[in-house]
């Protein structure tokens, strides 16, 4: 273990206890005390807003936009995988395992292409031009670092240097509860709500 | 200039952290912009600030400069934005001028954000501010000064509802057949839109017709019939809730069993779905809306309908918040297929229908008339490729701005409430 | 506050096309504002519906309820609707000179 691990280590827990804290907030909140009388399942409801409705064909969104809804998806599956590795990797440097030969290659294709994904996602935000009048640094930043932050998984994996990866993952450890990144928890409540005001209202499953 | 003071009010609204929903719906938004497509305003005219997103950036980016660490530490950083003048009337045009509330753009959000609850939000704080479209203001101060939103005078309305009375005896060729008013121990107390009484009372008939083929025992209330919550447009809860507390203890004074809500979107929204919450409590009486009722009577064999005396064909105007925020899509379908020959669906429609544009107050502001109309484009678009030679819906905003709109684009059609088409198809004096 | 142009006289209107300032009104405006409306030529059934509304607003302020406006005409409901398509309310009072009456109208 030298210093740099440490330093990611102390940004993951940064990380970690500021997203904690805000998940004890969502839960003491806890679901609305709404007094009306319902005339749906908040239960099926929140079960839809999860599954279904979740679906590329329920959604403009995705069924509008498949290329930025394909991106999207490869893209989160890459930060998905570059968080795994990082577990890994720190793993791997206090208990000497070795990573099974399969696992570069394979890891290293996927984060390539989510990489390619990122940087699409972000030339779509500066190149459109609405949509570049509705963002903000942040917008740009968030995206800019967690694709800086696969590439690097790609290359660590390959034993690139170790100290520009360890400053980039505790970089993007440090944005993630700071950014719009930190959707990541909020994404599931704001699902749940969506979900309870339909399904209580009868609206969803449809 | 807006002062310090309503600064500070605007703001406190957006520090509320036992809301529920509120802080979970500021930091959910990743501006990715796929919204777009699903709202009328950036259909219309393609423009970044009718993005929803940009609406909810409006106010997530107050909240992180006021509210938040790292907005206060790193403003340049996170998107954040000052309330001022400027802030302040930018915020009166997208909140008022450029969302009808009408919450498609939630249900097709990649995250799950409720877009138009935030938009609720923006409303509220203008309200703190008291910077809200004078023309609204208007309509729900009429209403809490005489009950009313069009300031009906009590013996005027009582003599619109007996001339109704004289014109259903007429076409029944029964002198029993009432309008009662103000009757105690009904079953049902019914509610109106004022325009109703005041521009366009043959929907009071048709209704009136309805419960006499039920044999319904109900009445009107002449002090407190009025079901629109203008309040509820306003962002004003505290005018919202007198409004919804008129409708609540009027039902106890008359001893209503159940308080039947007119064909009104956003009235029976104020008063079903959010008037308990404004209130503090549970309703012991059922409310409903008059769709269901007429649905009820329609199962349980109370009133009977033929259909073949609806021949042209028809569509149907699926209200925003009596489908998307009310789930009647299916009641509404068997309704309206009960009582006519030929019915076609719009595209898109259900829970995924484009507003009227008449949505969210936005009928009642003489500010946003043109854009009213533009936005309205899509729906007269709609209508006009499904062929049909009537619209139906039950929501008299809605009739209102179809009405208009099928002026304005020559669109040859009948608008009609539900009560309306049910009454031209009903049968009485069947045994 | 906006203008509208009908054959090349401008009013001052609201954002719905209604008359800014009442008082402006006359004879000559209601023909023109009926006309933007599509009805070509005003007839005497017109005239008495846009007397009397006019009668109202200047005695009361506001716009009369429909009731008054058939019982005091004579016309049928489903006259007025006819002979003002856009309703008593964006139709005939507009043509009256009257602002637009607040609510769901």
């Amino acid at each position: 273990m030298e210093w740099y691990h440490w330093m990611a280590l102390a940004t993951l827990l940064f990380c970690k206890t500021l997203f904690v804290i805000r998940l004890i907030e969502i839960i003491k909140r806890g679901a609305p005390n709404d007094l009306s009388k319902p005339s749906g399942s908040v239960a099926k409801g929140v079960r839809y807003s999860y599954t279904k409705a979740m679906l590329p064909q329920n959604k403009e969104s995705a069924y509008l936009h498949p290329p930025t809804f394909g991106a999207g998806l490869i893209f989160h599956g890459g930060i998905l995988i570059s968080i795994l590795a990082f577990i890994w990797f720190i793993l791997t440097a206090i208990f000497g395992w070795a990573t099974p030969e399969i696992i570069p290659p394979l890891c290293c294709l996927c984060l390539l292409g989510s990489s390619f994904c990122g940087v699409a996602i972000l030339c779509k935000r500066v190149f459109k031009r609405a949509l570049r009048a509705l963002s903000c640094a942040d917008d740009y930043l968030s995206t800019a670092i967690v694709t800086l932050f696969q590439l690097a998984t790609a290359g660590y994996f390959y034993h690139s240097d170790p100290l520009p990866y360890y400053a980039i993952a505790s970089l993007f450890f440090l944005w993630l509860p700071i950014g719009k990144t930190r959707h990541l928890l909020y994404f599931f409540a704001a699902r749940y709500q969506l979900g309870f005001f339909y399904g209580r209202r009868g609206t969803w499953p449809q | 200039m807006i002062t310090q003071e309503q600064k500070e009010k605007a703001l406190a609204i957006l520090a509320d952290r036992a809301d529920p929903k509120l802080q979970t719906h500021l930091n959910s938004c990743v501006r990715c912009g796929l919204c777009a497509d699903s709202c009328i305003y950036y259909k219309a005219y393609g423009e970044a600030q009718y993005i929803p997103a940009a609406k909810v950036n409006m106010i997530t980016s107050l909240y992180r400069r006021y509210h938040t660490t790292e907005g206060k530490l790193l403003p340049g950083l996170v998107g954040t934005r000052k309330l001022n003048e400027e802030t302040a009337q930018k915020m009166v045009d997208l909140f008022f001028g450029s969302c009808t509330l009408c919450g498609r753009c939630a249900k097709h959000c990649s995250i799950g954000v409720d877009i138009p609850f935030l938009v609720g939000k923006g409303r509220e704080m203008l309200a703190a501010m008291e910077i809200i479209p004078k023309s609204l203001q208007a309509t729900a101060d009429m209403a809490i000064q005489t009950g009313n939103n069009m300031g009906i005078p009590v013996d005027e309305f009582r003599d619109t509802i007996q001339w109704m009375e004289e014109e259903l005896q007429e076409e029944l060729g029964d002198a029993e057949a009432q309008i009662p008013l103000d009757e105690t121990n009904k079953q049902i107390l019914y509610t109106l839109n004022p325009r109703e009484p005041k521009f366009f009372p043959l929907s009071i008939a048709a209704m009136a017709k309805i419960f006499h083929a039920a044999k319904e025992s109900w009445t009107i209330s002449s002090n407190y019939y009025d079901v629109t919550n203008y309040g509820f447009f306003c962002g004003n809860n505290a005018q919202a809730s007198v409004m919804a507390r008129n409708l609540y203890e009027e039902t106890y004074r008359l001893q209503a069993k159940r308080l039947v809500l007119g064909e009104c979107g956003h009235g029976t929204r104020a008063i079903r779905w959010e008037g308990p919450n404004w209130l503090k409590t549970t309703y012991d009486f059922d409310a409903l809306s008059a769709l269901e009722l007429i649905g009820e009577y329609i199962r349980q064999g109370r009133i009977h309908l033929d259909k073949s005396l609806n021949q042209k064909v028809c569509t149907l105007h699926d209200p925003c918040n009596l489908v998307r925020n009310g789930g009647l899509l299916k009641e509404m379908r068997f309704v309206v297929r009960s009582a006519v020959t030929h019915f076609t669906e719009m595209t898109p429609c259900g829970t995924d229908n484009f507003c009227c544009g008449g949505g969210g107050g936005n009928l009642a502001m003489s500010e946003y008339n043109e854009r009213r109309l533009k936005i309205g484009k899509i729906k007269a678009d709609q209508i006009r490729q499904t062929g049909v030679k009537v619209v139906i819906t039950p929501c008299h905003n809605c009739v209102d701005q179809l009405t208009q709109l099928n002026h304005t684009y020559k669109l040859g059609v009948e608008i009609k409430t539900v009560a309306e088409i049910v009454a031209d198809a009903l049968i009485i004096n069947k045994e | 506050m906006a203008l509208l142009e009908i054959e090349g006289v401008s009013f001052e209107v609201d954002g719905d096309g209604f008359l800014t300032n009442p008082s402006l009104w006359n004879d000559e405006v209601a023909t023109l504002f009926a006309k933007a409306d599509g009805i070509e030529a005003l007839t005497p059934n017109h005239w008495a519906v846009i007397r009397m509304i006019r009668t109202h607003f200047d005695e009361n302020g506001n716009a009369p309820m429909v009731r008054a406006l058939c019982k005091e005409t004579g016309l049928k409901l489903k006259e007025i609707y006819e002979l003002f398509p856009l309703g008593p309310a964006r139709g005939a009072c507009r043509v009256a000179g009257l602002p637009k009456p607040d609510g769901c109208v």
